[in-house]
């Protein structure tokens, strides 16, 4: 099957190959469901670059690279007590330079063996087995073993460490009943690991047993909550910022939250992962405003920043000697409808307002054309088992038509709340509200500072939320739109979905997989929850010092391979 | 004169008690919203709950307000949530940077507008004094925030002498205080040197300076031997009464200029809700404007004879 | 003792300065106020007319980024002042922001006026309990520093143009107060509060028709500062994002808004920088001319 390291090659690669030559299949493309047919990464990349005539290290490598130096990075220095807890991609950077990932999601979105170098699953997809790296070494000494592993899935799966890799993992939970009442009577449910869940085979090799099928589970292990701490971290006082001991080739030397982050590299051990240029790292915090860091960079007071506003690229090509990285991801943001409240509880309303999109324009003026324009189904382009369906059309007619028939002949006056920072999520507001009203569809924008705006995302009948970058669409699908999920914002609720959903989370092979994501974007689509104007695509901009750069899909910083020229 | 110092601390006491109920009032009078901003926008209701119960939230109103205020006058100001540390943690060096940049700011203020005060002021209607005035008028008129665009585009865009942004994370740099303290500096000086203009327009005046003048003393003498010490005591006051208005001005340029200080601290909490942060930061604002102003009026009177003694 | 800068602000006598002020006769007089009432002129009947002289609409994008003296593309205009990242036209955007800042300033500033003014009279004419209380409540909002009051009610009730007007009154209305108060203390022992005691009025009328006009030298002059610094706050609410919500033409909006993208496009900052002061200036400029006058004679 697709995920295991197997030796005999799946008999699509063949055709698969033929697909990239003739130039049916991107590279990117190419790569990513090579892997998912079996095909270890490395092979895949270089098939791409026999197929497309480059030789895969002279894709990772083009000078030789020169040690030394330390690099200064602008990004906000938030808390990094315990990363099971981490909410921001900032948090996972901060700590991702001393504790690493068993999986990593690389440039390409592809899950990379990190930690664990091979897994593989059983076929009914419950049974997961990832052998560990050897000779990885914690910064206090000790060995990497499955201990480790297991500690934080343990760790992650307890409701009292209040971790939301408890949903990502929750194949791996069962429900219990606590015994107490809340205040209707009903039994108050806790959510806790399943037994035999976690099996421990040997010192680096470890077991999962899912209660149901789950292909993301490599993919889930590369978000940022689920880097892997030592052991001992909760005895040793659970604080990675207090206590930094970690398998990466970095440790933290400075510390001030909120202010700046620094890191040496470690000299106790070699990195598992060979050579490390960098002498440290710096990462400084310029507030939560991005003015301040384009005066950084004009004033050559740091080398590069975790991550580019889409406002700030075309003044940044105005500073010489500065590279602006772009990668096409699967975040976006979507203007959603909560359909238990008036008037979106009307079908009519919104499928109104999806009449007054023009989806292609609003990329261009919301988003200056980086990325791709959405579809209102949050399954994007990039992702494996994206199914293209016919583009939706801009129509003020049928959106008059449609207000008509759903008693709004007069107009319409809706609000819609939307976060002051980052700001493109106020401008495709501004945008989409500026497409209604030739409908008559009066959109109100209410902006909100970060604080309040937290508050209300879940609660608001209609809001603008950003939605950060999932490998597969499935796992999208999973966490919002799934009937009584936690992060559920629009109170949707379709058992015919939901059951779609569950098959396609049970098929592997990502073109048998599209076959149902046709139906489930076709229904999403229809439904009209969201309005989702674009996928965007993610910038960060360093100098021309800087090499082996690249903007990861998910804003993680992967210095670890960076060096200065 | 004591019994007034005691008198002046009196009322500043009890502002600072009436400050402290406004805040917790406005902050803390809904306790669910306080468990929402704590546990953030994923929390249950169930851990909410039982939040707000360790946190003793279900106690009566002014139960919890007396608890709050015991906590803070001991010093213990909370968890910022943001932040996940101690408040004071956070506070006290940013408060201390932002003292550094004050102190900058005043080393360069007073002396250039009691100069231009005093000069404007000894001849009052001259050539001089029309164009100091004028000048003071048209800096005073451009407010931190333009003031700040304006400089930046020309010192770090345009000419590219002086740093951006002025987070000093790798130890202190004389070259990153440099456009914040001149900011400020533009936006204050006018004030207090129309107010040292003014104060030594009416020391000219008075009988005693005249008389020294026509008695054939040297100009020179006259204006340092005894009009300068009788025109800058009203100047003293307004200069302790500035640090209010400069806590005002350092959030602005602070948040422009990332400098890491009370002032950005201060409204990146209120930004997010950081309501430990937000109270002990307002508290603390509050503290240092009526202290100033408390001293301001017990150095005036001290300083002024006229009122010390009537 | 606290009333001290008021005290040299209003450092005119009460009497000259109602002699002096409200006369545009005597404006003549004062070049400075002449320009100051100029650039307010200029600004007010900009924002009359801005449907007249706007080019585009302030609120539609055209074409974004375009510089200064940009042609649009379809022809159908120039964008003098180039436009900002939407593509709105940056021009027609400062024309009708004057309105959102002429409209608001002056609410907010007679908002808390008509409080301040209130407590004021208030105060200063009964005097006794009700003075010390309204003017404890004054020293302690006073207490604050200006804009921590501003960012702390705002980020608690929300920033809409109502909050902004309740934000400025209760931030301002204390030092208002206090000057009223002053210039009561001075007044109510003149003779014909004494006659008007004496035919019976009542304290409300005493205090709104024979003192209050009598008051209003001093207190004209202070409007306009205030005026001015009002529209400094604004701006800076609007700077700090705490402003008028979008699309509403806002400067400090505007100025946020471009911020992070000054650097190659200075114009989409330095243009509602300079429309800011200028404003600012005219109205200090005003209450400097408005001040010489009543302490001349």
């Amino acid at each position: 099957m697709s995920r295991k390291s197997s030796k005999s090659m799946h008999p699509y690669v063949p055709e698969l190959k033929e697909l990239l030559r003739n130039g049916k299949f991107s590279r990117r493309d190419f790569l990513s469901t090579a892997t998912r047919l079996g095909v270890s990464l490395s092979a895949a990349y270089a098939m791409a670059g026999g197929v497309l005539g480059l030789c895969a290290s002279t894709v990772a490598r083009a000078a030789a690279p020169k040690a030394g130096g330390i690099l200064r990075c602008s990004m906000n220095v938030k808390e990094m007590t315990d990363p099971a807890t981490y909410d921001w991609s900032e948090k996972g950077n901060l700590a991702r330079h001393m504790t690493e990932p068993l999986v990593r999601i690389n440039k390409d979105n592809l899950a990379e063996p990190y930690l664990a170098e091979t897994w593989e699953a059983s076929e009914d997809l419950k049974t997961w087995t990832f052998k560990l790296r050897k000779g990885v070494k914690w910064s206090n000494g000790d060995d990497f073993i499955a201990d480790d592993v297991v500690f934080n899935f343990e760790r992650w799966l307890d409701p009292a460490t209040g971790s939301s890799n408890q949903g990502r993992f929750s194949s791996m939970t069962r429900q219990i009943d606590t015994g107490k009442k809340d205040k209707e009577g009903k039994p108050v449910m806790s959510t806790v690991a399943a037994e035999g869940a976690i099996e421990k085979i040997d010192d680096h090799t470890v077991r999962f047993h899912l209660n149901r099928a789950d292909i993301s589970l490599p993919e889930a292990l590369g978000d940022y909550p689920a880097l892997i701490v030592h052991r001992r971290f909760s005895d040793e006082g659970g604080d990675l910022s207090k206590n930094p001991v970690g398998t990466g080739p970095f440790t933290l030397t400075k510390y001030s939250v909120g202010e700046v982050a620094e890191y040496r590299r470690r000299t106790d051990h070699p990195w598992w992962g060979g050579d490390v240029y960098l002498d440290g790292i710096v990462y400084i915090d310029h507030g939560d405003d991005p003015g301040p860091t384009i005066a950084a960079f004009a004033s050559g007071q740091i080398d590069c920043n975790y991550r580019t506003s889409v406002e700030q690229v075309p003044s940044l090509k105005t500073i010489p000697n500065l590279v602006t990285y772009e990668t096409v991801t699967a975040q976006t943001g979507v203007a959603r409808m909560k359909i238990t409240e008036a008037p979106f509880d009307n079908k009519l309303v919104r499928k109104a307002i999806q009449a007054c999109m023009d989806h292609t324009k609003l990329l261009e003026l919301a988003y200056q054309n980086f990325g791709a324009p959405g579809e209102d189904h949050h399954v994007s382009p990039i992702h494996p088992e994206y199914f293209k369906l016919p583009p939706l059309t801009q129509d003020y007619a049928l959106a008059k038509k449609l207000l008509a028939d759903a008693g709004y002949a007069n107009g319409l006056k809706v609000r819609i709340d939307c976060v002051a920072n980052p700001t493109w999520e106020q401008t495709a507001v501004k945008v989409i509200a500026e497409m209604c009203r030739p409908a008559g569809i009066e959109v109100v924008i209410n902006i909100m500072p970060g604080g309040t705006y937290w508050d209300r995302w879940m609660t608001t009948p209609f809001g603008f939320t950003s939605w950060t970058h999932r490998a597969l669409g499935v796992q999208v699908l999973n966490l919002a739109y799934r009937s009584g999920v936690a992060w559920n914002e629009t109170s949707y609720s379709n058992p015919e979905f939901d059951r779609l959903l569950d098959e396609a989370g049970a098929i592997l092979d990502p073109r048998e997989r599209s076959k149902v994501m046709k139906k489930l974007e076709t229904i999403l689509q229809d439904d009209t929850i969201i309005i989702q104007p674009f996928w965007r695509s993610e910038f960060l901009t360093a100098t021309n010092k800087v090499r082996n750069m690249y903007c990861q899909v998910a804003s993680e910083s992967h210095f670890n391979k960076v060096w200065l020229g | 004169m004591i019994i007034f110092i005691l008198r002046r601390l009196g009322i500043m006491a009890l502002t600072m008690v009436v400050v402290s109920v406004m805040l917790f009032l406005l902050l803390e009078f809904t306790p669910g919203n306080v468990a929402t901003k704590v546990l953030g926008p994923y929390s249950s209701e169930e851990q909410r709950t039982l939040w707000l119960e360790a946190h003793g939230y279900f106690e009566p109103l002014w139960v919890r307000y007396f608890s709050w205020l015991g906590n803070f006058v001991t010093g213990d100001f909370g968890e910022s949530v943001r932040f996940k540390v101690p408040v004071a943690e956070v506070l006290w060096p940013r408060l201390w940077n932002t003292v550094v940049l004050g102190f900058w700011v005043f080393v360069v203020m007073i002396p250039l507008s009691l100069l231009l005060g005093v000069l404007a002021g000894m001849r009052e209607g001259s050539a001089l004094d029309r164009s100091i005035s004028v000048t003071s008028i048209i800096t005073t008129s451009i407010p931190e925030f333009a003031s700040a665009v304006f400089l930046a585009a020309i010192f770090v865009f345009w000419l590219g002498l002086l740093p951006g942004t002025s987070t000093m994370t790798g130890g202190f740099d004389w070259w990153q205080l440099v456009l914040p303290v001149m900011v400020l500096v533009i936006y204050d000086f006018g004030y207090v040197a129309r107010m040292t203009r003014a104060s030594m327009a009416e020391v000219m005046t008075t009988p005693y300076i005249r008389t020294a003048i026509l008695k054939g003393l040297p100009y020179r003498r006259v204006i340092m031997r005894h009009a300068l010490r009788n025109a800058l005591i009203a100047p003293f006051t307004v200069i302790m009464l500035q640090i209010n208005w400069l806590l005002s001005g350092v959030i602005v340029v602070e948040f422009f200029f990332a400098y890491k200080g009370f002032g950005a601290l201060l409204l990146e909490a209120s930004l997010n809700q950081d309501i430990y942060l937000i109270e002990a930061c307002a508290m603390v604002a509050v503290f240092v404007a009526a202290a100033t102003q408390t001293f301001a009026d017990i150095g005036y009177t001290y300083l002024n004879p006229r009122i010390r003694f009537s | 003792m606290t009333d001290l800068v008021d005290a040299l602000d209003t450092r005119g006598t009460v009497s000259s300065a109602l002699r002096a002020v409200g006369s545009f006769k005597l404006l003549r007089e004062s070049w400075v106020g002449m320009i100051g009432t100029g650039i307010i002129g200029f600004w007010v009947v900009i924002a009359l007319l801005a449907p007249l002289i706007a080019p585009f609409d302030p609120n539609t994008p055209l074409q974004p980024f375009a510089k200064p003296l940009t042609e649009y593309a379809t022809g159908d205009g120039t964008f003098w002042l180039g436009t900002d990242h939407l593509g709105r036209d940056i021009l027609s955007r400062v024309i009708w922001g004057s309105r959102t800042v002429l409209f608001y300033a002056p609410l907010a500033t007679a908002s808390a006026y008509f409080v301040g003014i209130l407590m004021g009279l208030a105060a200063g004419y009964y005097r006794g309990r009700i003075d010390e209380f309204l003017s404890f409540l004054a020293n302690v909002i006073l207490s604050f520093p200006v804009l921590v009051l501003y960012i702390l009610v705002i980020t608690t009730i929300g920033s809409s143009g109502i909050n902004i007007i309740i934000a400025i009154t209760f931030a301002s209305a204390p030092g208002i107060m206090r000057i009223v108060r002053g210039l009561v203390l001075d007044l109510r022992n003149r003779d014909y509060v004494a006659a008007a005691q004496t035919r019976g009025e009542s304290s409300w009328f005493i205090m709104l028709v024979e003192i209050l006009p009598n008051a209003r030298g001093p207190l004209i002059v202070d409007s306009c500062l205030r005026l001015g610094y009002v529209v400094i706050t604004i701006g800076v609410l609007g700077f700090l994002g705490l402003g008028l919500p979008p699309p509403a033409p806002d400067w400090g909006g505007m100025i946020n808004e471009a911020r992070s993208i000054a650097l190659a496009f200075p114009h989409m900052t330095v243009i509602p920088c300079i429309a800011i002061s200028t404003l600012v200036l005219g109205f200090n400029l005003l209450a400097d001319g408005l001040r010489e006058i009543s302490l001349r004679d």
